[in-house]
């Protein structure tokens, strides 16, 4: 893991984050990365407001898996529910299970990273054994196995956090805790950099604690490189999602997109030429993915253009 | 047949793929023009178990019923029919059983009155292990020794080598159905009892390829997960088939299956979804067969409610009139449209028309039909009142929330319990609805003192035998801690049970079966949802002559016995040109033999040996290339 | 090459497996159900008296430890991975050993032809920077990279095999076929290779396009490449003969290090195709809950990881002595 210098100590976060921006709008992948992401998030914020309230098998009108047609745009599933209903409100799910995974993973990530790189000696070593040991597990097999055991372990499933049924909660801190490795380490090599700047030198001189510096020096120093991994890791997330749910570990109370392809599958809608059922769900994966990447990577390469990464 | 499991109906289906294009060109015929001809045969379950005390899932017992027969088989329309047993005749408690003479095993041994005793023995010796060891024994998984035992089977004999005298504690005709294959004794009986026994540990004896039995086709290959291939017994005493092999493919995608099936990679396709079989009625050279299922779906009560340490959230579950108000509330049509699409039929009673001499309709004075307000009226009369917020209240005056689940086996009751959320809220009903793992579900259904009974209503299934004695136990008092899942217990219908098992008299026994389905029906342990469709088809092109058993509502495959498969005749003359595949190249041998020398696995190691050196060699190479870059800079 | 290094990476992915046993462990004792209970799944009539002796018999009576986790150490450490729920009456290790040569071959493959063609469209694409041939090139490698490897799969199904029909839908080899000669054998699998292969390749080859690209494109801004254009080099020349090189020793290294995400596609891949390898197997014990199975291939995958890391580590300090440090 090769470092880099960062560029920028200490400043306002609010000019850097507005510069940063306006450096992205002018490379062509950002811009294109970031017009996509506008579209989604307007959709997940106020899907209803878009489709209407979301269509359940009580309140579904329509026949029975129906091509497109003028009064469903999209089709319709098995049930009779418009498809453009379902993916616009996939969508929400989708991105939120994205988002909550990735804070759990930036959190976990960073904490760790910070820690390790700023503290170093034996915590360093331990915590990087650690870190090694999730970075080189099969992180979707390891889900698969922790996705019931989770379920089971905080017993009653109707239960709900902000909305969002307990079996999606799991199925977020499950990708949240398995894939949080390779942020602590790229946040570990670039805080062993800045530990040795002249700054964080001067205020320990001037006895500033750990927790401090950790908090007010090194942290302001790496949030650039976080959020552009938390930028990556959002696109994981989803993508893990929806194979966890393709697997038949998802909630079909709630559809996700990948509760939505997995759907499509169990009445078998891609034997049955009902290419409606699974087209667009799977366009929104392929788009959501390749917005993230795009924005992630155009980030990176501002912030960071020597370092190389997988994407 | 006990297919009776927790519904082993099918494992999840796992994927799909697959569209056929409207634009597609005629199917492309079957391949293998020559010797062998092969029936290949779909089904979305996999084989688990070649050892017949160990089936559970369908796909197991029709294995067993291709290798093995039965003392006495099952006819056209499920009718005794000569099995093992050439003829029979009772006297009181003792049966004789006249064994085809010269009949032998595929291996060429004589097959005889031994073995028929042997079999029958080796249950009753598992059972009297049982009774007097607190061990818990039984044989595999439990399944076949329930048809020896309801026939009060006490002792067997053989007079002679084609005289089988089994004596029975009751006069009865169960015997007669009992799903339980003859074995080579000079096979099995190198086992002991406990090597064939275990279900789960130690070393259990698997029944591996190349089997010996009577029946009319016997596994020679067997690639779990993948497929299990039989050949022709040629001693087969029966019609043969023209298939000179059957193999049986395991799909976990449906999707998959159906494209096999329109392509002619396969013949037969077991478990159709109900959009693909709409589709492919359509489709020239497929048949498609819609069966009727001897089970049912229902929803299960906890009827012990928050009782005696049981773990339902109200006492309103153990109250008759509370369930039959629920159940006013649940429009059967709807979801047998929306879960089924149409491939089913609306439930009433706990014995399906498939067993159209023992069914009945529930009486009129207390048949159901969906309407919301009779159900409000009833829960009202009931004294089931409402707060201000319109939730019901239980006689302790706590709102009534009803957690509903089922389990991840069975994906679809996601789409009942969501409808029965909508119909119930109207009832001021609240519903909690969540999938539970299946192993979760089972221990949560489990009554103390060996479980919590930690749930409300449970969505689930069974599946019946020939007879309806199976599924007419879960009810009894005596499955409580057993395959009780809503702990029913009516002494009326304990004793109906015995009354009917023992009855030799079809008049009388349908008059017991008729009023212990009334009961149920009345007092709504369970409430019958649907009894779904089997949804099979067919391809015309290879073979002629599929006979459905039994003949309204049947099958042509997956029926009971191996009639289907020994019917089929080939379609010699209009034999078609091979597919787009290589195939052609190949000389397939005689199959007779069951050699089972299909060497799939042969040259994989070669190939993977030779992956790994490019790999090793070519990464070397590159990287060997970039050093030497290095050095001379 | 320093036996410090290698002794250290070695200790350390000895550690990891130690760890990943461990865990094995763990999961196994936290799985939903009493484990006797979905051992006695589907067993009509059972009684206490049953589960009681199951109990005895699977050593679940024990205390967990040290009595259960050292018969657990001893099993693993000799192969012995328990029985099959599902398949029953054969051992976890049967079970899995049927499965590994398919995945291997489908993988092994697919990670050769994704790294040759990924890796030229990469270095192409990188060499011709700013060019159109590079935004269709990477237009292509991230659109591939963004798509989830079933619904490649999902697609070239319904293409080439219910559509054209060129291809058989399912399997790896035609069941119950007697080959004439190996040549058969060998035909008959590439027929029903050829699909998932395309898949499992196509799916690679964005995120090692990608890689290959960025690496190439830092690679041309070294001192010493833009010395080789200025001496007057040909283009070919510098990129083969300079750029090339030094861009692959990481790209190469990260095909280990992504080897454990590549694993989440692969399962995906297996089913769409009905192909009889690892993937197919964990789902299959996944939906039927069979966890000795599913805790097998997690051992085993987890650690073929781990192996393949070292493995990488070790190459990688062989051949560049800077991260020998």
């Amino acid at each position: 893991m090769t470092t880099a210098a960062i560029v920028i100590p200490r400043r306002r976060p609010w000019t850097g984050a507005i510069e940063l921006l306006g450096q992205l709008v002018l490379r062509p992948a950002g811009l294109v990365g970031l017009a996509i992401l506008l579209v989604l998030t307007a959709l997940s914020i106020a899907p209803s407001f878009f489709v209407g309230p979301i269509q359940t098998a009580v309140t579904a009108t329509g026949p029975r898996l129906s091509p497109p047609s003028i009064d469903f745009l999209l089709g319709t599933d098995q049930l009779g529910r418009s498809m453009l209903n379902l993916t616009v409100h996939g969508t929400r799910i989708s991105m939120v299970i994205g988002l909550i995974a990735t804070v759990i993973t930036v959190l976990i990530g960073a904490v760790i990273g910070i820690v390790s790189g700023y503290v170093g000696g034996r915590l360093d070593a331990v915590l990087m054994r650690i870190t090694d040991f999730f970075l080189v597990l099969p992180t979707f097999v390891l889900a698969l196995i922790l996705t019931p055991i989770i379920r089971d372990l905080v017993g009653n499933a109707t239960a709900e956090v902000f909305g969002i049924r307990m079996t999606l909660i799991v199925i977020i801190v499950v990708i949240g805790i398995t894939s949080w490795a390779s942020t602590a380490r790229i946040i570990r090599s670039q805080t062993l950099s800045i530990r040795e700047r002249a700054f964080v030198d001067r205020a320990r001189v001037i006895g500033a604690g750990g927790g401090h510096i950790m908090r007010r020096h090194v942290l302001p120093n790496v949030i650039n490189l976080i959020v552009a991994n938390a930028v990556l890791t959002f696109a994981g997330a989803v993508l893990t999602e929806t194979t966890l749910s393709f697997v038949g570990l998802g909630d079909p109370f709630q559809p996700s997109w990948g509760q939505l392809l997995e759907a499509a599958r169990a009445v078998g809608a891609p034997g049955l030429g009902a290419w409606w059922y699974f087209v667009p769900p799977g366009v929104g994966i392929v788009l959501v993915v390749l917005a993230f990447t795009l924005v992630g990577s155009a980030l990176d390469d501002l912030l960071n253009p020597r370092r190389r990464r997988a994407p | 047949m006990n297919r009776s499991t927790l519904r082993a109906r099918g494992a999840r289906i796992l994927m799909s793929a697959g569209l056929a294009f409207a634009a597609i060109g005629p199917a492309t015929a079957p391949v293998a023009a020559a010797d062998p001809l092969v029936l290949n045969a779909g089904t979305d379950q996999d084989l688990q178990v070649l050892n017949p005390f160990s089936s559970v899932v369908v796909a197991d017992f029709e294995a067993f019923t291709l290798n093995y027969d039965t003392l006495v088989g099952w006819g056209q329309d499920l009718e005794p029919v000569p099995g093992f047993a050439e003829s029979w005749a009772q006297d009181g408690n003792t049966w004789t059983f006249k064994i085809r003479s010269g009949m032998k095993w595929s291996d060429g041994q004589p097959a005889t009155a031994e073995d028929a005793a042997y079999s029958i023995q080796l249950v009753l010796d598992a059972t009297a292990k049982s009774d007097a060891s607190a061990d818990g024994y039984y044989l595999g998984q439990g399944y076949l020794e329930a048809y020896i035992t309801n026939a009060g089977v006490t002792a067997v004999s053989v007079p002679d080598p084609e005289t089988l005298v089994v004596t029975t504690e009751f006069e009865n005709q169960l015997i007669l159905e009992a799903y339980l294959p003859i074995l080579p004794k000079h096979v099995w009986s190198k086992y002991s009892l406990d090597e064939i026994a275990s279900a789960t540990g130690a070393t259990p004896y698997t029944n591996e390829p190349p089997v010996v039995g009577t029946g009319p086709y016997q596994a020679v290959e067997w690639k779990p997960g993948e497929f299990i291939r039989f050949a022709r017994n040629p001693n087969y005493w029966g019609l043969q088939g023209a298939a000179d092999e059957v193999i049986i493919h395991h799909f976990s995608s449906p999707d998959t299956m159906v494209a096999a099936l329109k392509t002619g990679e396969i013949d037969y396709v077991r478990g159709v979804l109900a959009d693909q079989f709409d589709a492919l009625k359509n489709e020239p050279g497929i048949e498609t067969v819609e069966g009727v299922s001897n089970g049912y779906s229902q929803i299960a009560f906890n009827t012990k409610g928050n009782t005696d340490g049981y773990k339902g959230s109200t006492s309103a579950l153990t109250d008759p009139a509370f369930r039959v108000a629920l159940a006013w509330a649940i429009d059967q049509n709807k979801l047998v449209d929306a879960t089924l699409g149409g491939y089913g039929e609306p439930g009433t009673t706990i014995i399906p028309p498939f067993h159209t001499r023992w069914h009945v309709e529930p009486d009129a004075s207390i048949a159901r039909t969906f309407d919301i307000d009779k159900a409000n009226t009833l829960l009202d009369a009931a004294g089931y009142k409402k707060d201000g917020q319109g939730r019901r209240l239980d006689k302790e005056g706590n709102p009534i929330v009803l957690r509903v689940t089922w389990p991840d086996s069975e994906a679809q009751h996601s789409t009942d319990a969501e409808f029965i959320q909508g119909w119930w809220g109207k009832l001021g009903v609240g519903v909690d609805a969540y999938v539970t793992e299946e192993g979760k579900l089972i221990e949560d259904v489990t009554p103390p003192p060996g479980g919590p009974a930690n749930f409300d209503v449970e969505i689930w299934g069974w599946v019946g035998d020939p007879d309806p004695t199976s599924l007419l136990d879960f009810l009894r008092t005596d499955q409580i801690g057993g395959s009780s899942d809503s702990f029913y217990s009516n002494p009326e219908y304990d004793q109906l049970f015995l009354d009917q098992r023992a009855e030799s008299d079809p008049v009388t026994r349908k008059a017991d079966i008729a009023q212990m389905q009334q009961l149920v029906y009345r007092d709504a342990p369970y409430i019958i949802l649907y009894y779904d469709s089997e949804l099979h088809a067919y391809r015309t092109d290879k073979f002629t002559n599929w006979t459905i058993q039994p003949s309204v509502g049947g099958t042509p495959l997956f029926g009971y016995g191996p009639r289907g498969y020994t019917f089929l005749q080939a379609i010699s003359a209009a034999t078609p040109a091979p597919a787009a595949s290589p195939d052609a190249g190949s000389t397939p041998t005689p199959s007779a033999s069951g050699s089972g020398s299909s060497s799939s696995g042969d040259i994989t190691p070669v190939i993977i040996g030779g992956v790994i050196i490019v790999v090793i060699v070519g990464g070397v190479l590159l990287l060997r290339r970039r050093g030497s870059v290095s050095d001379e800079e | 090459m320093g036996g410090r290094f290698l002794g250290r990476k070695a200790a350390s992915a000895a550690i990891t497996i130690l760890a990943i046993i461990l865990v094995n462990f763990l999961l196994f004792r936290l799985m939903p159900g009493s484990p006797e209970r979905i051992i006695l799944r589907g067993v009509p009539n059972v009684t206490e008296q049953q589960r009681v002796a199951l109990r005895e018999r699977w050593g679940l009576n024990d205390p967990i430890f040290p009595d259960q986790f050292v018969k657990y150490l001893g099993a693993t450490a000799t192969g012995d991975l328990g029985y099959s729920f599902v398949a029953r009456g054969q051992t976890v290790a049967a079970v899995i050993g049927q499965r590994i040569g398919p995945t291997l071959l489908l993988f092994g493959l697919g990670e050769i032809l994704a790294i040759l063609i990924g890796l030229a469209l990469g270095a192409y694409s990188g060499w011709k920077r700013g060019t159109a041939v590079d935004y269709v090139g990477n237009g292509i490698s991230l659109v591939l990279y963004s798509t989830p490897y079933f619904l490649l799969g999902m697609a070239l199904l319904l293409v080439f095999s219910t559509g054209l029909r060129w291809f058989p839908t399912f399997g790896m080899l035609t069941a119950g076929r007697i080959y004439a000669s190996p040549l058969d054998l060998l035909a008959d699998l590439a027929f029903h290779l050829t699909l998932p292969l395309l898949t499992v390749s196509l799916g690679l080859v964005g995120q090692y396009s990608i890689l290959m690209r960025s690496s190439i494109v830092e690679t041309l801004s070294e001192d010493y490449v833009t010395t080789a254009r200025a001496m007057g080099l040909q283009d070919g020349r510098v990129l083969t003969g300079h750029a090339l090189p030094n861009a692959l020793l990481p790209t190469v290294s990260l095909v280990a290090i992504n080897l454990g995400y590549v694993i989440a596609g692969a399962i995906t891949v297996e089913v769409v195709f009905n192909w009889p390898g690892l993937g197919t197997l964990a789902v299959e014990a996944l939906t039927a809950r069979d966890y000795p199975v599913l805790q097998g291939v997690f051992l085993l995958l987890s650690i073929s990881v781990v192996l393949a890391n070292l493995l990488a580590d070790v190459v990688y300090g062989f051949l560049d002595p800077r991260v020998r440090t």
